[in-house]
């Protein structure tokens, strides 16, 4: 039986030297597959990031009345601080404001008017663990229930496009995914099929010979776990030489996942057994 | 051994096999004979179940043509060892490493591949051609190698399709002799030929076919 296993074992790997052109074929196919659908991967996993760093960008800010008395705001703060939807507030009096009237517009409004018209605000960060819209939207219907509320900035509903947005190219990455995920299952299977077609007489000496199906499977199984492993080796490499170079080049930080190498070899693998396996039953007639 | 029960088959309206009743038993050494296209390949190949008959069943080795599944087939088959007139040999491998194939199917150890493959050669004369490659071999010694393929795993049936058919008359004689004594160790043959002059001073059994139909055995 042990000798049985490693004939079988070295006859995939004999099978895999033997036919180099279609080996070679068979890897690269994979290597350009798994590379796509590595690279897919990594956008589809930094694509959770992307929606946290929206999230982290989301302020609102309330412009209070000129007649507002200081204890009704600094209570007013307070109470906002409590609120666990909120990370943290920050207090820009009118000096303030008009400093960044001036680092915006280029103007002092003070020397301009004689006086300083911009009104008392507070920036308001909301925290991204507790996130949600109908909370923010209850909070604001609530703020502007204060009689000394004037009006509130509220760019909520922006983010909240570019969310949909975001989920609308994660279900047409998904989409796109699949279509790989066929391609490389037809490619592999029609590898293994004129693999197969190449060693017909192969074949067909071991069915003479009384080879169970088991037996004539198990070197094309090898033989395709090879191409699977080697076309994906590369292609990780690729991909995960890619992403540090994009990386550096544009200053920017693309997370790669740890276990990124498990799940480009192992889904390989899986593809290229399923595939060859079908395309196997067909050539055996099964 | 092997029993053929009113089998019918037909490959087209013109072609095929009628009606067939035939009984062959232990250790018979028999001459399936007729012209090209009498269904003398078609009958070996309904022996190793590579054709199963329409009409009609075949008892070969205990297995029945109706009963055996497909994939149960390969247990009949390793109990025949086949011949055929263009030897099926792998070019990318030795005459040892053809011959051992069969061992391997059968998940012999080193030891038992080793000294079978040893015995098939000197029984077909080819221990100096043991490393050699098939394309390196003449035609008699090409069909050689697949008889020592055939007998090696001790089958208890041979079937030669044809395997003096590509041979020069030495050759072919020489083929008849290795495989009348392997019979006399008690292995069953069949074997398939139009060469009635090869099998003409021969006191063996002769099947004789015509256009699908047994005309005499």
């Amino acid at each position: 039986m042990i000798d049985q296993f490693a004939f079988l074992i070295s006859e995939g790997f004999k099978s895999f030297y033997r036919n180099k052109l279609a080996s070679f074929l068979c890897v690269i196919t994979i290597f350009i597959n798994f590379s796509i659908l590595g690279s897919l991967f990594v956008v589809g996993y930094n694509t959770s990031s992307l929606v946290d760093f929206f999230r982290s960008k989301y302020t609102f800010e309330i412009f209070l009345v000129n007649e507002v008395k200081q204890d009704d705001y600094l209570n007013f703060i307070d109470q906002l601080s409590k609120n666990k939807i909120i990370a943290n507030t920050e207090l820009i009096d009118k000096e303030k404001s008009a400093a960044i009237f001036k680092e915006e517009f280029g103007e002092d409004v003070v020397e301009m008017l004689g006086y300083n018209p911009l009104p008392l605000s507070i920036k308001v960060f909301i925290s991204e663990e507790s996130f949600e819209f109908d909370k923010v939207d209850q909070l604001i219907e609530l703020i502007n229930t204060y009689n000394f509320v004037d009006e509130i900035e509220y760019r909520g509903r922006y983010i909240d496009d570019i969310e949909d947005r975001i989920n609308l190219a994660i279900f047409l990455f998904l989409v796109f995914v699949i279509a790989i995920i066929f391609l490389s299952y037809q490619i592999i299977s029609n590898t293994i099929n004129l693999s197969m077609t190449n060693r017909k007489d192969f074949i067909d000496i071991l069915k003479y010979n009384g080879a169970s199906g088991m037996f004539i499977k198990v070197p094309f199984y090898i033989e395709s776990i090879l191409c699977s492993v080697f076309g994906s080796i590369f292609s990780f490499l690729f991909v995960k030489y890619f992403f540090i170079s994009f990386n550096s080049y544009f200053g920017v930080n693309v997370k790669l996942d740890d276990y990124l190498w498990l799940w480009i070899i192992g889904f390989s693998i899986f593809i290229g057994l399923y595939s060859s396996n079908q395309s196997m039953r067909r050539n055996l007639n099964e | 051994m092997v029993e053929f029960k009113n089998i019918s088959f037909s490959y087209s309206k013109e072609s095929g096999i009628y009606d067939i009743d035939l009984k062959i038993k232990d250790s018979e050494f028999c001459f399936l004979v007729g012209p090209t296209g009498s269904g003398k390949s078609s009958l070996l190949k309904m022996i190793y179940f590579d054709i199963i008959p329409l009409k009609g069943e075949i008892d070969v080795l205990g297995f029945n043509s109706k009963k055996t599944k497909k994939n149960k087939i390969h247990k009949l088959r390793k109990k025949i060892g086949v011949i055929f007139q263009d030897y099926k040999l792998l070019k990318q491998r030795t005459v040892y490493e053809n011959i051992a194939l069969p061992l391997h199917i059968n998940g012999a150890g080193r030891k038992m591949i080793r000294d079978n493959v040893e015995e098939a050669l000197e029984l077909t004369d080819l221990l100096d051609c043991k490393y050699k490659y098939p394309d390196q071999l003449s035609g008699g010694e090409q069909q050689r190698v697949c008889i020592a393929r055939a007998i090696v795993k001790n089958p208890n049936l041979i079937l030669a399709d044809e395997p003096t058919g590509n041979l020069d008359p030495a050759a072919a004689h020489k083929i008849l002799k290795i495989l009348e004594q392997i019979n006399k160790e008690g292995t069953s043959i069949i074997m398939a030929t139009h060469n009635y002059k090869l099998i003409s001073d021969r006191d063996y059994r002769i099947i004789e076919l015509k256009d699908g139909s047994l005309v005499s055995s």
